[in-house]
């Protein structure tokens, strides 16, 4: 019995430091991109993100450990006569890039591919985006929570000509934090 | 560093009582009961259901080992005016509580607070599964009709380690024990 003198109470300072495991919590916080296009490889139109502007995440930036979940939603219609391979790249400043041979030069792979075919939509749910996340572009986007949280998105066509363009498009991320 | 030290310590919980020379207690159980998402935007509420086997080692207190599995309910969130659902987790995991207490049969009450450790694997669609270290805590109480049977009512936290945080699941659950030994 002796013994239970102090294994309780460890247990307890252990589960209890602060920042650890259980004064922790997932936050989805998410950013509308209202002006996501692609009318050709050379006619992109990014979407400039603040994380900032976002009251959740300046409440728990310094606090932020790591990303629990992210998806990019909403629905791609493929406005060209050829189907379409969509993909989402990042620039981890704002940028206003119009060129996609320069996106994919510059920036960070995030998300895709997903297969629009021509003429039609696709609207994408939380399950199917959420695997289509690349390894490089939750590491990026967790830099850039962790860093000035500024950086552009940008919807390119992964081969050919394409026209395209993202209706109701969001960014759902699901921050791990301290609280 | 934490996990070893809580380790360590249930290590010695467990040592503690094998050295005793008081007569050991074996028991089987199964419960079952709701789990709820602390602090998880992502993840709806579920239902959760296990087996434990109360091994009491000394008079006050009882290691017992355990297997759960829960189910979570999608995650519901309204994002840019349209109402999407991700996947809940399955929580499947197996490991040890540290019971300061009696759990078995033999009439009347008890009042038991409980600590344990485990491993427990959380998966859901398009996302890795989570393999990890999970500590739990929680009160129980417990009726016991007759001599080999008890009723125990539990309000648990379930902590799957995620890197610097972890996933947390509150826990509430009955379940029925029968004493084997004695």
């Amino acid at each position: 019995m002796k013994n239970l003198r102090w294994i309780l109470p460890t247990l307890a300072l252990v589960l209890l430091a602060p920042g650890c495991i259980l004064t922790s919590g997932q936050i989805l916080i998410d950013f509308d991109l209202p002006s996501i296009t692609a009318t050709s490889s050379t006619g992109l139109i990014g979407e400039q993100i603040d994380l900032n502007d976002n009251s959740d995440y300046k409440d728990h930036k310094d606090k932020l450990k790591d990303l629990a979940d992210f998806a990019v939603l909403g629905t791609f219609n493929n406005t060209g006569i050829t189907d379409v391979d969509v993909e989402v790249w990042m620039t981890r400043d704002l940028t206003t890039l119009t060129d996609a041979s320069v996106v994919t030069g510059t920036g960070i792979k995030l998300w895709g591919p997903l297969h629009v075919p021509a003429g039609g939509s696709v609207s994408i749910d939380w399950d199917g985006s959420a695997k289509l996340f690349t390894t490089a572009g939750k590491a990026a986007i967790l830099q850039e929570a962790k860093g000035d949280g500024n950086f552009t998105l940008y919807a390119i066509g992964a081969a050919g000509t394409y026209q395209f363009d993202v209706d109701k498009g969001v960014l759902a991320l699901v921050i791990d934090v301290g609280i | 560093m934490m996990r070893m030290v809580a380790l360590a310590a249930l290590a010695l919980a467990l040592a503690a009582g094998v050295a005793s020379a008081s007569p050991i207690g074996v028991g089987v159980g199964a419960f079952g009961g709701l789990s709820y998402p602390v602090v998880q935007d992502d993840v709806g509420n579920g239902s959760v259901y296990g087996l434990r086997v109360p091994v009491r080692l000394l008079p006050m207190i009882t290691v017992e080992p355990y297997w759960l599995s829960a189910k979570m309910d999608d995650g519901e969130e309204v994002i840019g005016g349209i109402t999407y659902t991700r996947d809940g987790f399955d929580n499947k995991g197996y490991g040890a509580n540290a019971i300061l207490g009696h759990v078995g049969g033999g009439g009347g009450f008890s009042f038991y607070p409980f600590v344990g450790i485990g491993s427990h694997k959380l998966t859901r669609e398009g996302t890795a599964e989570i393999k990890e270290t999970a500590y739990n805590f929680g009160l129980g109480f417990g009726i016991s009709p007759t001599p080999k049977i008890s009723l125990h009512v539990r309000g648990e936290m379930n902590m799957v380690v995620t890197g610097d945080t972890s996933r947390k699941f509150a826990n509430a659950t009955v379940g029925l024990n029968y004493d084997l030994i004695p």
